[in-house]
C-alpha cells in the first residue's frame, strides 16, 4: 500500500538533481563561503592596519612635538596644546620650555577682551600685578647679592603665578568669545 | 570568524564610542535630552540657561585660581619685604641682570601684563636711560632702581633702550603696588606679619561690582556717546556706584581710566564703603556722581590691609 503510494507521488516532489550534481553544487557553495570569509578577513586586516598606522602617526607626532619648546604664538585657542603647561615639574628644561611657551602665548593675546567683565579682569590684573611685584623684588634681591639658590622657591612661585594667569586668561577669552 | 562583517561593525562602533567618550568626558552630568513636545524656543532657552551657568562656573573657577595663587605667593613676598620695594611704591614688572656690564641694565624677564610689557619692553633689551638720566657705567641695574624709587604711581617713566643695535624710547606707566604694603625702610624690627592676602579686594572679584562690564572707548565709537575717550559701561553694577548702562566713565576721583583694565585697577584700589567721585558722560552730558564703594559680599577668608602709619609705624585693619 505504502509502496504503491510512493510510486504514485507527483513529479514535483522528486529530487531536482541527482547525487552527483548535489555533491558538485555543495562543493561550489563551500568554496564561495571560503572566498567570502577570506575577503572579509583581508578587509578587516587592512582596516586594523590603517587604524594602527593612524594611531602610530599620532603618537609619533606627539613625541616629536614635545621634543622642543612648542611655538604656540600664532595658534588659535582651540588648537593650543595645553599639556605643555602641565606636569613634569621635575625637568628644569621642560619647566623652562613650558614657562617660555606660556609667556609667548600670553604675549600673543590682546591686552584685554573687547568687553571686560570686572570680576574676572580684577582676577587677571591681580595676578599680573603680583607677578610684576615678584619680578621687581627678584631684581632687587639679585642686585643686593642674594645667592641664586635662595631665589629658587620664589622663581617657582613666579612660574606658578604665570600658569595661573594662563588659565584665568584662557577662561576669560573663552567666555568673552562665546558671549 | 562566522560573520566578519559583524565584527567589523563592532570594531568601528567601539572606536567611535571610544572617541566620543574621550571627547565628552566631563565632571558634569550629561545634558538631559529636551522633553518631547516642548517648543524649540523653550529648548533653546534651556540650553542658553545651561550655557550661562557653565560660563559662570568657568569664570568662578578662574577667579578662584587667581585668588588662591596670589594667596600662596604672599609668603614669598613677605620674605622680600626687607628690600621694601626696590622701586619704591610702584611696580614696573621687569627682572634686571645685576651683571649687565657697563652698557646698561639688561632685561632678563618681563612680567606678562605688567607695565613694562604694556609699554613694549622685551627680554634682551638693554636700558640705557631713564627719565633723561643715563644708567650706563657702574651697576646699571641698581641705578635704574634708584631712579624708579622716586616715581609716583601713574607718573610716566621714559625709558630708552638698546635693541638689536638701535635705540628706542618707551613710555612706561608704573602701577601702585597692589597690596599697599608700605613699610618704612628704617624700621628697626620687623613684626611677625601674616602672609599677604589674595588680591584684589573681593568686591571687585566676586562682589557687587564683579558683573559690571566695560568697553574701552575708541574715538570712532566715542562719537555716539559725545566723547572721544573714557570707558563705556555696557552693564552697570546692580547695586552701588550709581552707574547706568551706557554711561561713559571719564575719571574716577580725577584719575582717567585709559582702558577697562585700568578702570578695574583704579576701582580695585578703594576699600568698601569709601567715597568715590565719578565723572561720567550720560546721554551726551557730563555729570559728577558721588558714590560709595559697595560692601564686600560672601567671602570667607580675611583680607588684611597694611597701611603706612607714618613715622615707621604700621596700622592693621581687618575686613571680613
Amino acid at each position: 500500500m505504502i509502496q504503491h503510494r510512493l510510486r504514485n507521488l507527483p513529479r514535483e516532489l522528486a529530487q531536482p538533481y541527482d547525487w552527483t550534481e548535489f555533491r558538485r553544487r555543495a562543493r561550489e557553495r563551500a568554496a564561495a563561503v571560503a572566498r567570502r570569509d577570506a575577503n572579509a578577513r583581508t578587509t578587516l586586516a587592512v582596516a586594523a592596519a590603517l587604524v594602527l598606522a593612524v594611531v602610530g602617526i599620532a603618537i609619533w607626532m606627539r613625541f616629536t612635538r614635545s621634543g622642543g619648546p612648542p611655538d604656540i604664538a600664532g595658534y588659535p585657542m582651540a588648537e593650543t596644546d595645553w599639556r605643555v603647561f602641565e606636569g613634569d615639574a621635575g625637568s628644569v628644561s621642560g619647566t623652562d620650555a613650558r614657562a617660555n611657551a606660556a609667556e609667548r602665548w600670553l604675549a600673543s593675546l590682546p591686552t584685554e577682551p573687547v568687553v571686560v567683565r570686572v570680576g574676572t579682569r580684577a582676577a587677571v590684573t591681580g595676578l599680573e600685578d603680583r607677578i610684576a611685584q615678584l619680578d621687581d623684588y627678584l631684581s632687587a634681591a639679585r642686585v643686593a647679592g642674594v645667592q641664586p639658590a635662595k631665589l629658587v622657591d620664589v622663581e617657582a612661585q613666579r612660574a606658578l603665578l604665570v600658569r595661573s594667569l594662563v588659565q584665568v586668561r584662557y577662561a576669560e577669552t573663552l567666555v568673552s568669545a562665546s558671549r | 570568524m562566522r560573520n566578519p562583517t559583524k565584527w567589523a561593525r563592532v570594531l568601528s562602533l567601539s572606536l567611535l564610542s571610544g572617541a566620543v567618550f574621550a571627547r565628552g568626558a566631563s565632571a558634569d552630568p550629561p545634558t538631559p535630552p529636551p522633553a518631547p513636545g516642548r517648543s524649540a524656543d523653550a529648548r533653546d532657552a534651556d540650553i542658553q540657561a545651561q550655557l550661562d551657568a557653565a560660563q559662570k562656573r568657568l569664570e568662578d573657577a578662574a577667579r578662584q585660581v587667581a585668588d588662591l595663587s596670589t594667596q600662596l605667593s604672599g609668603r614669598y613676598l613677605k620674605q622680600f619685604s626687607k628690600f621694601d620695594g626696590p622701586f619704591g611704591r610702584v611696580i614696573i614688572g621687569v627682572q634686571l641682570d645685576p651683571d649687565s656690564g657697563k652698557e646698561g641694565a639688561r632685561v632678563v624677564e618681563v612680567s606678562p601684563g605688567g607695565p613694562a610689557a604694556e609699554a613694549g619692553i622685551k627680554v634682551g633689551d638693554v636700558i640705557v636711560n631713564v627719565n633723561g638720566k643715563d644708567v650706563t657705567g657702574e651697576e646699571p641695574a641698581r641705578q635704574v632702581m634708584k631712579i624708579i624709587r622716586d616715581v609716583k604711581p601713574d607718573d610716566k617713566v621714559v625709558v630708552r633702550i638698546a635693541r638689536d643695535g638701535s635705540s628706542r624710547t618707551f613710555s612706561v606707566k608704573p602701577r601702585q603696588k597692589p597690596d599697599a604694603v608700605f613699610l618704612a625702610r628704617a624700621m628697626p624690627a620687623m613684626p611677625d606679619l601674616p602672609d599677604l592676602p589674595g588680591l584684589p579686594p573681593s568686591f571687585m572679584v566676586d562682589g557687587p561690582l564683579s558683573n559690571m562690564e566695560l568697553v574701552t572707548l575708541s574715538p570712532h565709537l566715542g562719537k555716539y556717546f559725545g566723547t572721544d575717550k573714557g570707558v563705556l559701561v555696557v552693564r552697570a553694577p546692580p547695586d552701588g556706584l550709581k552707574l547706568e548702562d551706557g554711561d561713559v566713565i571719564l575719571a574716577i576721583d580725577g584719575r582717567e581710566p585709559s582702558s577697562g583694565s585700568h578702570a578695574t585697577r583704579i576701582l580695585g584700589s578703594y576699600q568698601p564703603g569709601e567715597k568715590v567721585t565719578l565723572r561720567i558722560v550720560r546721554e551726551r552730558k557730563t555729570l559728577e556722581l558721588q558714590s560709595t564703594m559697595p560692601a564686600e559680599s560672601g567671602r570667607t577668608h580675611r583680607t588684611i590691609v597694611f597701611n603706612d602709619g607714618g613715622a615707621g609705624g604700621i596700622t592693621l585693619s581687618n575686613t571680613l
